[in-house]
């Protein structure tokens, strides 16, 4: 395992975007820190250890460490990836670490997704449309497992907001839902628990907010480390609309 | 206008909606259209590498049996319906322009300069299609400048005997025009043409998911190819146009 | 009043078991407000992966499942250590959450009808779904359970159950406040009004005024540092806060689990789905020796069994020697690249993208790390606080009690749901028979409070420990002495490096003084809180001088039903220096103790009757400030029914 990355230790230099926006004398900049690389070391494991060894008023966002909350998303030498999953070895020795553009900064590399996926949850109208309240007495209804497992693949995302950072038209459109949005757009569409129909959703995906906004720069579909089908997902929203408009 | 339950967010009203789908649907087509005719256009004026007589025979079939006025008509129009619905996406503001483009280098430079992976997988393949969608409009900009007084030109040509002996198209007044020094427009329009309907109709392909069974790698590679095949032919054209090299495929066309 | 907010009711927590809550509540008409550390969808419940316990008894191998056989392995599980009403309860109601998260869309995986291929005890095994289950929630094998009974959503459940539940909350328009962090609770006379928290984003305090108080912040396995699967935010400052009051009991805290397969060297998790769907253990000889340990469960016995067997193995010179440490192997490579990429998904990205392995091909380094706790703050089976009217606690954070010393695989999902609709539900009464009556001077006392122990960490210089270095010290005192194997001297040692850690927490200093959030000053809050988990777990372990589920001493080796089936209760009274210590009785017993079917058969037998046992139930509770529940005690029980 950790054979031939123990062998090259190599010395990492980071350049961290630094803003404090609460503190009246801090001002926009780029900050050098550097760092010794060790095995596995991940960007989680690097950012920690300039934190607590080097300079403790860093704010950057983690929880998980595993890739699946989504609260870590920054801009790895231009690119927007899961800091907890970046591995240092998979990086030059210049580190360059920026905040996700896009989204609110907090401070650092700290930004607000958490509004911004609220916000764009209730405009999609992110929860299952259904006609009957909950029976608790009612079997389940069946689902065929195929389905199920193509609901669970739009239903993967974790709304890191990569795709919306990474998204040129998102960055200067800021109604627009973004591939996530239009992800779960589709998660919802094919449920068959949702019963919204064709029209219902025309005025959500069709508008200039949606699906048409975007003008398949394909930088979602490339970056978005959950490795969600974006391109699919907005090829099969257009296609609906054409078709639901031809109807 | 509409409100969900729950949240009570105002969605757009529906005509609002179609009005998006009519925008992309006639950009996209019209794009599809030109795109389609440019590879005409290609066959049409390649016909000068059989020499003049060939490049006369073609466009005299065209203009006998009423193919080429209509056409012209129809591309004249779907050329300027192209640009207004296409360019309503271009970022109005300059800063927004320049946000894309930071992006976009952004992107394509990430997966540079990395070592090589330990593993197979990496997050970090460079990723180009964004930086390709910035230089669809650079050179959109660009065919709308020339494109546009070449088909002025064109028009005027095709109607009236303001070039050449006749009037339409004829290879005298053709080569007349080349070498009259156009002939660097020509290039850089060709450079233009080819790489934004290459690259335009690989997206749409993307965009529409048509011939999803095809993967992207192979819809950009097929892109490319198309990419420099149809530019070497433009380029081989334009260099019998301007003169420099006589027809190869003259000796096809003999009495 | 711009430091005072009112609501109906607080819920502390945006993970499963608050959120859930909280839906309960608006649902019968409350106003809600949540607060978390982080927006809800990010909580630590979008982690877990395997799957959720619910008997429905839906394919071939969960055929003859019950709530009643749900009960019996919850009760076995915890080796008698849960409140068997509770387990009961509980029980009964899984099902109906289940089905209730399909209907708020849960991609549950489903039964395919036709020829199916399992492995099942190192077994290939085709089994014939019927048509007429086709398409119902479908189950898995987990640790210590008679029945396939784990539904599931691949490898993901715990976060497509988040999203569900979160998108009721979005579409409640419910209130929820991300990046507030409660800092303590708001209370007198026995009586909680709420909460001071302190926003995340600027530092500043804030007090929430609401009739009912829920506490639902999950897990402290941070105590434990990076010998953890749980997430950097699981730092038991909910707990902790219930700690301070000085009257609200946590119970059972010694009673911490250790998941058997946490890759190494990033100790993320490696669900049980894996050995449920037929993944072995090996040693480095590639010998199965967990088929030697448990002839009959093999790697399926329950993990406080199997997380000793391990440390076993490794101790006994079988283990794989790194530079990391010791580990064993996971061996999937029989299941098949298919069934890896879609039923087990994320633990093959997992694999891939943190270690770059390949689980078709490649073994997986695991060792068993720190994953859970079943204590928590002790709530009455409504979910109410012990000693505090208005507060409640639900989900991880709580001890309500149906894990007793040791939870089963996939019982802490069901439990978040279940509980949240069961103490949302008395939640939502409480709230509606009582009415705001507190003097808003308390609140802005206590919003004082909090700024001054902020300004206290800012005021202090000098050349005091760093406050990281005090955290770090308190992780490798737990998982050196507070381990799995745990014995009096290392434990004495422990409460003893523990005592040291809490008293330098009042010396340390800040080295950065920057307004606003802050990172270390957010952390240096909550540092005091951690060492006094830490503690009261260390001197909970090390007064219970008897074996019982995840809790092992080996000077103790036995579990002792005469002198030891009971709750270990803890308060740190204002003020004092020390916790003090109290015990209460598990509960009402239906299920007698016995073997559990899988560990050591060897125990200390009860020495009074059950019944005489279930007679002393009810007093010794109230004696330790149990609230009266909406039912009487023992209303659920179904004596013997099983
Ligand atoms: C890696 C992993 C895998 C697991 N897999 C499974 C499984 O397969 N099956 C199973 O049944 N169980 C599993 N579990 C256990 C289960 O996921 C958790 O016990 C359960 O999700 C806890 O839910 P909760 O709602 O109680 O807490 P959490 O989901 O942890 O939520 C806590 C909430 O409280 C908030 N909070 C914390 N402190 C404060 C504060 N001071 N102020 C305000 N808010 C605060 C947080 O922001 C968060 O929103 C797993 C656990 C882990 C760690
Ligand atoms: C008049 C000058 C032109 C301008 C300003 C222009 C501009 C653009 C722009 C900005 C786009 C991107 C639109 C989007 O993504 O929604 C685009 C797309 C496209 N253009 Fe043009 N263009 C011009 C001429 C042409 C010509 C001459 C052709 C044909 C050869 C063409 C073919 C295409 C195609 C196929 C697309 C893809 C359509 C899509 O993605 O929906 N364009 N054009
Ligand atoms: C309206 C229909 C059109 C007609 C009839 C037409 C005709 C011609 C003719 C006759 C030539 C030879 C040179 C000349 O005579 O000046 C030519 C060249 C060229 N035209 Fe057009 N054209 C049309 C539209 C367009 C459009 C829309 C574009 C792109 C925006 C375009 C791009 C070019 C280029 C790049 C050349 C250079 C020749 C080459 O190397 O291929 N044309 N065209
Ligand atoms: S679609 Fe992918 S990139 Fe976008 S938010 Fe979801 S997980 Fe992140
Ligand atoms: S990057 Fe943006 S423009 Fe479309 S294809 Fe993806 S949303
Ligand atoms: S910390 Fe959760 S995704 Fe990175």
């Amino acid at each position: 395992m950790a054979s031939e990355s123990a062998q090259k230790r190599r010395h990492l230099r980071f350049e961290i975007f630094r803003y404090n926006p609460e503190d009246q004398e801090s001002t926009p900049q780029l900050q050098s820190f550097e760092l010794d690389e060790t095995p596995y070391m991940s960007l989680f494991l690097a950012l920690n250890q300039i934190r607590e060894k080097q300079d403790p008023s860093l704010q950057f966002d983690f929880a998980c460490r595993s890739a699946i909350c989504g609260s870590c998303a920054m801009m790895v030498n231009g690119r927007p990836s899961l800091a907890c999953r970046t591995l240092t070895e998979d990086l030059p020795e210049l580190i360059r670490l920026h905040p996700l553009p896009a989204f609110a900064l907090i401070g650092d590399l700290s930004v607000d997704t958490g509004t911004w996926f609220r916000a764009m949850n209730e405009r999609v109208g992110a929860w299952i449309h259904e006609q009957q309240a909950f029976d608790p007495n009612a079997r389940e209804e069946p689902m065929n497992d195929d389905l199920a497992q193509a609901i669970y693949e739009g239903d993967r995302c974790i709304e890191c907001g990569c795709c919306v950072a990474g998204c040129g038209i998102a960055n200067i459109q800021p109604e627009f839902y973004g591939a996530a949005g239009l992800n779960r757009i589709a998660r919802f569409m094919m449920d068959p628990r949702d019963k919204r129909e064709a029209g219902d959703w025309f005025e959500v995906v069709s508008s200039d907010e949606g699906v048409f906004a975007c003008v398949g720069l394909m930088a979602c579909h490339d970056i978005c480390p959950k490795e969600l089908p974006l391109l699919e997902v907005h090829a099969y929203l257009r296609r609906r609309m054409l078709v639901s408009r031809i109807r | 206008m509409k409100t969900l339950p729950g949240s009570g967010k105002i969605i757009l009203p529906a005509d609002e909606s179609r009005k998006q789908l009519y925008y992309e649907l006639i950009s996209g087509g019209s794009g599809l259209l030109l795109a389609l005719f440019m590879w005409g256009h290609l066959l049409l004026v390649g016909s000068i590498l059989l020499g003049a007589r060939g490049f006369d025979w073609i466009a005299g079939i065209l203009e006998d049996y009423y193919i080429a006025q209509p056409t012209v008509a129809v591309i004249i129009f779907a050329f300027l319906v192209h640009a207004v619905t296409a360019s309503r996406k271009i970022p109005a503001q300059l800063h927004e322009r320049k946000a894309m483009q930071q992006l976009a280098k952004g992107l394509r430079d990430a997966g540079r300069g990395r070592p090589l992976a330990s593993h197979e997988y990496s997050a970090f393949k460079p990723h180009l299609e964004s930086m390709l969608w910035i230089w669809q409009v650079r050179t959109g900009m660009v065919m709308l400048v020339l494109g546009s007084s070449h088909l002025i030109l064109l028009g005027l040509d095709i109607f009236t005997p303001l070039f050449g002996v006749t009037t339409g198209i004829e290879a005298v007044s053709s080569l007349e025009r080349v070498q009259a020094g156009l002939w660097p427009l020509y290039g850089l329009l060709l450079l233009c043409v080819e790489f934004h309907a290459s690259v335009g109709l690989y997206r749409l392909m993307v965009k529409w998911g048509i011939g999803s069974r095809i993967t992207r790698p192979t819809l950009r590679r097929i892109e490319r190819v198309m990419f420099w095949l149809l530019l070497g032919l433009g380029i081989l054209t334009l260099v019998v146009l301007a003169g420099w090299l006589s027809p190869p495929l003259a000796f096809l066309i003999t009495d | 009043m711009e430091h005072i907010e009112t609501t109906d009711v607080l819920v502390i927590g945006g993970g499963l078991a608050g959120e859930r809550c909280a839906i309960e509540a608006v649902s019968a008409g409350q106003d809600v407000v949540i607060l978390s550390v982080v927006p809800p969808r990010r909580s630590h419940s979008c982690a877990a992966q395997g799957g959720m316990q619910a008997a429905l008894g839906n394919c071939i191998k969960a055929g003859g499942d019950s709530p009643d056989v749900h009960f019996l392995d919850t009760v076995r599980g915890s080796d008698w250590g849960a409140d068997q009403e509770v387990a009961r309860m509980f029980a009964e109601e899984a099902p109906i959450a289940a089905r209730e998260l399909a209907h708020m869309g849960v991609p549950w995986t489903r039964v395919r009808p036709g020829m199916n291929r399992y492995f099942i005890k190192g077994q290939r095994v085709e089994i014939d779904e019927p048509a007429e289950k086709a398409g119902l929630i479908m189950h898995r094998d987990f640790g210590g359970t008679a029945k396939w009974r784990a539904c599931y959503a691949a490898a993901g459940t715990g976060h497509a159950l988040l999203y569900a539940v979160d998108s009721q909350v979005v579409r409640l328009g419910i209130d929820v406040r991300d990046r507030m962090e409660v800092v303590a609770l708001i209370h007198e006379g026995g009586r909680c009004w709420g909460a001071v928290a302190r926003c995340l984003r600027t530092g500043r305090h804030r007090a929430f005024l609401a009739r009912a108080t829920v506490i639902a912040t999950g897990g402290f396995g941070r105590i434990y540092g990076q010998y953890t699967t749980n997430a950097t935010i699981n730092e038991g400052t909910g707990a902790s806060v219930a700690l301070d009051t000085g009257i609200v009991p946590l119970g059972n805290m010694e009673a911490i689990q250790f998941h058997p397969t946490v890759l190494v060297p990033s100790g993320i998790l490696i669900t049980e789905g894996c050995r449920g769907d037929g993944g072995y253990l090996l040693d480095k000889n590639m010998q199965r020796f967990m088929v030697e340990a448990e002839p009959d469960k093999q790697e399926l016995a329950s993990r406080d069994v199997v997380s000793r067997h391990m440390m076993q193995c490794m101790k006994d010179g079988r283990g794989v020697d790194t530079p990391a440490g010791q580990h064993l192997w996971l061996d999937l490579r029989h299941l098949g690249e298919k069934h890896l990429t879609t039923k087990l998904r994320e633990v093959w990205d997992i694999c891939r993208d943190f270690v770059g392995l390949n689980p078709a091909k490649d073994l997986i380094p695991v060792r068993p790390t720190q994953h859970y706790s079943m204590g928590g703050v002790r709530v009455n089976k409504d979910g109410h606080a012990y000693g505090m009217a208005g507060l409640f606690a639900a989900g991880e954070a709580a001890c309500w009690d149906m894990h007793g010393f040791n939870r089963l695989g996939g019982n802490s999902l069901a439990e978040t749901i279940v509980a949240g609709r069961i103490v949302g539900r008395s939640v939502a009464k409480f709230a509606a028979g009582s009415s705001l009556s507190v003097n808003t001077a308390l609140a802005l006392s206590c919003v004082k409070d909090a700024e001054r122990r902020a300004g206290d960490w800012l005021g202090r210089s000098g050349s005091g420990p760093g406050v990281y270095a005090i955290r770090d010290a308190i992780a490798e005192t737990m998982i050196k002495r507070v381990g799995i194997f745990r014995d009096g001297n290392e434990l004495e040692q422990a409460v003893a490096e523990l005592k040291q850690s809490l008293a330098r927490v009042d010396q340390a200093v800040l080295r950065s003084k920057v307004p606003g959030m802050n990172p270390e000053l957010s952390f240096a809050l909550r540092l005091k809180g951690m060492a006094r988990l830490a503690l009261v777990t260390a001197m909970g372990a090390l007064a219970r001088t008897e074996s019982r589920g995840a809790h092992f001493r080996r000077d103790y080796p036995l579990r002792d039903d005469a002198g030891w089936l009971n709750r270990t209760l803890v308060r740190w009274p204002r003020d004092a220096a020390e916790p003090s210590f109290s015990y209460e009785p598990v509960g009402l017993i239906d299920l007698p103790p016995g073997h559990r079917g899988y560990g050591s058969a060897e125990r200390i037998e009860m020495t009074v009757p059950i019944t005489a046992y279930n007679d002393r139930v009810a007093d010794g509770q109230n004696a330790q400030g149990r609230q009266a529940s909406d039912e009487p005690i023992g209303s659920r029980m179904k004596w013997g029914e099983h």
